[in-house]
């Protein structure tokens, strides 16, 4: 009995010890943690040197930094801002720019000659930048071993030489007027260095070593990682010293972390009312509008949806001007077309479908359908669902057609999705360029499962034009080609597109810079802390 | 004892050669391939082979099972598939933290919920209905709160409102006043809920003794009420609140998953829930594998206090 009252004492006094130690610290929360930024900026402000941090929120578990092997929009954030490729995106237009290239020069799109920039150094001491490296890097790419999904990027890749360090030649098998997208700082666009992908292995995904702005100078996947700035980057150090990527999953916790002041910026915020009560608060709302867009993938193997009618029909029956304005009025905003309007090519001087309920239901009784249809639609379980989900669900029934929803877990959305197991999906489209996104979905080279041309389309004579596209050099020529895609895709409807997502990115009104580009990226050397 | 320590350990090795088994197949039976889950849903064809093979799940599904038990009988838990990091590393790391969670939970709901528990038993003997009630069912709207709910009520009111806590930050061993200070708001989430339970385990418990023999024994021996009650009925009402204890902990050491999730706390219910988010095999079986073992030694430890407790208790 004696014993356990002493037990009883020791607990009591420990744990009023935490509570205790919990509610001090947390008075003096902004003096005591050298990781929050307010302290940052009011020492800078004083004219202090102590060093600049900015703490962003990352929402989920990283999975590593292997050019080759990266997805997921937040890894990439952090690949953008460690490696360099030869050109890079601008952020606000999404133009290309150059890179690690200073500059290229191709008369035909089929041979393109890059001059390198001199003196580009390598994080942690690894040594000046040279053509070896880039051949290094795409014939990694290339290797079956290598295993990379980016392998088929260069599929159209014939040869690649350096005359001498600071030149590359590349000749493609067919021209390639895109290709310079190919070659951006982005998933197999990125260099790495021989001798680092030698020492770490399998381990390179946590210690990438680039020629970006920023470095690695610890990652720990399950709580945090940090970067600092690279002092030899080429266009000179960035001015903010660290950036610490704290993860955070829950979106709610999120905000309450911003309003606190323990992160600097959120990486992505994506629900409406955490967005409106941040706005409301005065924090600044970056964001990008249409970097995505959603498609409703119709399997056209599916003998109802196999008429063209049927997919008019839906598109007629459904008001996504009504339903983003009234359930996602930030987030998301009706789509146009299969392209982004920020694109090089993209036209709405295509078939559009304006909310006539009457013309859906005349569509469906010519196609055979004038009691409708039920069908079903695979979605992820991840998001359930949504109010927008629900309502289109109304609209439909409206003209006869029941739709249900049937939900699994994502990976096995992926698979099925993959295998061409489903009646309608639905994918995001990354903000690419036109010619991946428009060869990818539409060409019958493409087809699932071996590729992304999930509705099993096969139009010859879109696929005649696509690939007049792709090898066009004169520009205009090639941009009309790309809107005749569109207008013939916009009318036979394999595909479409429903919504097109803006990203935000809230962050404290003292932080400056904070651009996100159209691949939902932000260039943490141009970010300031006021 | 010790023919009965031999005998559970048999058990213990049969049960875990069981759930290696059974969560082997389980897991391959669930649609959803490793190799998409890694490359991304824009993976082709071609290139999904080749990460299916250079993860080793090319071969016949056998040749994978005797592999795995294996490198099981080696201690070679190996590396998860989605980021190569090492998993008896990640086990490390978070079991530490999840066991701070469920002990604290425990500890706290115990201090809490037994002496609320047996109070309400001795008002309901005592026919003070209505204070037996306040806590009863006080005890019910607490427990029918979700988690998740809770968790972010407590943590708008302690982190934002008051700011005592914090609502994110790192969790490791470099910042260790964080950490305790992290793993603060988890403990009062789960503590609330097991207070709830564990407070209607024990008022029915002791109300059950409190009309017994020695009860009655006791009082006319002139022994005061709160001896009675709180020395004698409560001993003896402490098997079914033993089992109670030793069930949610077990259960909180593995399925503090939405707690968690909420506070981005690295723990094993994360871990395991991106395994099976990703499809990692290897991670979920050797996390499923360290849940089985927990299980197995919890219980056995469980009869150990019965023992204790009440030596009637026969093995």
């Amino acid at each position: 009995m004696k014993s356990w009252k002493t037990g009883l004492i020791i607990f009591i006094f420990f744990a009023f010890g935490i509570l205790a130690a919990g509610c001090e610290t947390g008075k003096n929360n902004a003096a005591n943690s050298p990781d929050t930024t307010s302290i940052t900026a009011k020492t800078t402000s004083a004219g202090s040197t102590s060093p600049k941090i900015l703490k962003v929120r990352f929402y989920d578990d990283p999975a590593g930094f292997d050019p080759a092997s990266i997805f997921r929009i937040e890894n990439e954030n952090l690949a953008f801002n460690i490696f360099s490729g030869l050109t890079s995106y601008e952020s606000v237009s999404g133009k290309i720019i150059p890179d690690l290239a200073e500059s290229w020069n191709t008369t035909d799109n089929k041979v393109w000659t890059f001059k390198l920039r001199k003196g580009v150094q390598w994080q942690k001491g690894y040594g000046e930048f040279t053509s070896g490296d880039v051949l290094y890097s795409y014939n990694r790419i290339k290797d079956p071993k290598t295993a990379s999904p980016y392998a088929a990027e260069f599929n159209n890749l014939d040869s690649i030489t350096a005359p001498d360090n600071y030149t590359v030649i590349i000749t493609l098998k067919a021209p390639d007027g895109n290709f310079l997208n190919q070659v951006a700082n982005y998933h197999q666009g990125q260099i790495v260095k021989k001798e680092v992908v030698e020492k770490f292995g399998d381990k390179l995904k946590w210690n990438p070593i680039g020629t970006g702005p920023y470095e690695v100078e610890k990652m720990d996947p399950s709580s945090e990682m940090i970067l600092v700035r690279h002092e030899g980057y080429y266009k000179g150090p960035a001015l903010i010293q660290k950036l610490i990527f704290s993860i955070i999953k829950d979106e709610s916790t999120a905000t309450i972390a911003l309003q606190k002041g323990e992160v600097d910026v959120v990486m992505r915020s994506s629900l409406e009312q955490n967005l409106a009560i941040l706005e409301k608060a005065g924090f600044k709302m970056n964001h990008t509008d249409n970097y995505a867009v959603s498609l409703k993938v119709f399997n056209l193997k599916n003998p109802i949806l196999a008429n063209v009618k049927v997919r008019q029909a839906w598109a007629y029956a459904v008001d996504f001007n009504a339903i983003s304005a009234s359930v996602t009025p930030k987030t998301q905003k009706a789509a146009k077309s299969i392209l982004l309007d920020w694109m090089e090519g993209y036209s709405e001087n295509t078939t559009q479908y304006k909310y006539d309920p009457v013309k859906a239901k005349q569509l469906l009784t010519e196609a055979g359908y004038p009691n409708g249809f039920t069908i079903k639609q695979l979605s992820t379980s991840a998001t359930g669902i949504s109010e927008s989900m629900q309502l289109e669900q109304e609209y439909l029934k409206k003209v006869g057609i029941n739709l249900e929803y049937d939900l699994v877990d994502t990976p096995t959305l992926n698979t099925k999705r993959n295998k061409g197991e489903f009646e309608i999906s639905g994918r995001l489209l990354p903000a690419i360029n036109p010619d991946m996104i428009l060869f990818s979905y539409l060409h019958p080279d493409n087809l699932a499962p071996k590729g992304l041309n999930g509705a099993s389309y096969n139009n010859p004579e879109l696929t005649k034009k696509l690939e007049a596209a792709r090898a066009e050099v004169d520009n205009t020529k090639r941009l009309k080609l790309y809107e005749e895609v569109q207008q013939i895709a916009m009318t036979e409807l394999p595909y479409l597109p429903t919504f097109s997502s803006n990203v935000y990115w809230p962050s404290k009104p003292n932080v400056d810079g904070i651009v996100i580009n159209k691949l939902a990226q932000v260039n943490f050397y141009t970010v300031d802390i006021k | 004892m010790l023919g009965y320590s031999f005998k559970r350990t048999f058990q213990l090795l049969i049960t875990m050669f069981g759930v290696v088994t059974l969560v082997f197949f389980f897991i391959r039976l669930i649609p959803g391939d490793p190799a998409a889950a890694m490359g991304g849903d824009s993976l082709s064809g071609a290139a999904l082979e080749e990460i299916r093979e250079k993860l080793g799940l090319n071969v016949p599904l056998w040749e994978q099972y005797i592999n795995y038990i294996k490198s099981i009988l080696r201690f070679d838990f190996g590396d998860t598939i989605t980021t190569s990091l090492s998993i008896s590393g990640l086990l490390l790391k978070a079991l530490p933290i999840t066991l701070t969670i469920a002990v604290f939970t425990v500890l706290l709901s115990v201090m809490i919920a037994i002496p609320l528990g047996t109070m309400a038993a001795f008002f309901a003997n005592k026919g003070k209905k209505t204070l037996d009630n306040a806590i009863t069912w006080s005890a019910m709207a607490v427990d029918l709160m979700p988690t998740f709910w809770m968790a972010l009520i407590l943590m708008l009111f302690l982190s934002l409102r008051l700011d005592i806590l914090p609502a994110s930050g790192a969790i490791n061993i470099d910042h260790p006043t964080m950490l305790i200070k992290r793993l603060l708001l988890p403990i009062l989430v789960l503590a609330i809920s097991q207070v709830a339970t564990l407070a209607r385990i024990t008022r029915t418990a002791v109300l059950e003794v409190l009309n017994e023999d020695y009860v009655r024994t006791a009082r006319a021996l002139g022994m005061s009420e709160i001896v009675v009650v709180f020395r004698h009925a409560l001993k003896n009402s402490m098997l079914p609140i033993i089992t109670v204890i030793g069930l949610s902990f077990a259960q909180l050491l593995n399925g503090t998953v939405i707690v968690e999730f909420i506070f981005t706390i690295p723990g094993i219910g994360s871990l395991l829930i991106y395994g099976i988010n990703s499809r990692d095999y290897p991670l979920v079986q050797n996390v499923i594998l360290f849940y089985a073992l927990v299980f197995v030694a919890i219980n056995f430890i469980t009869d150990m206090i019965y023992k204790k407790v009440d030596p009637r208790v026969q093995f």
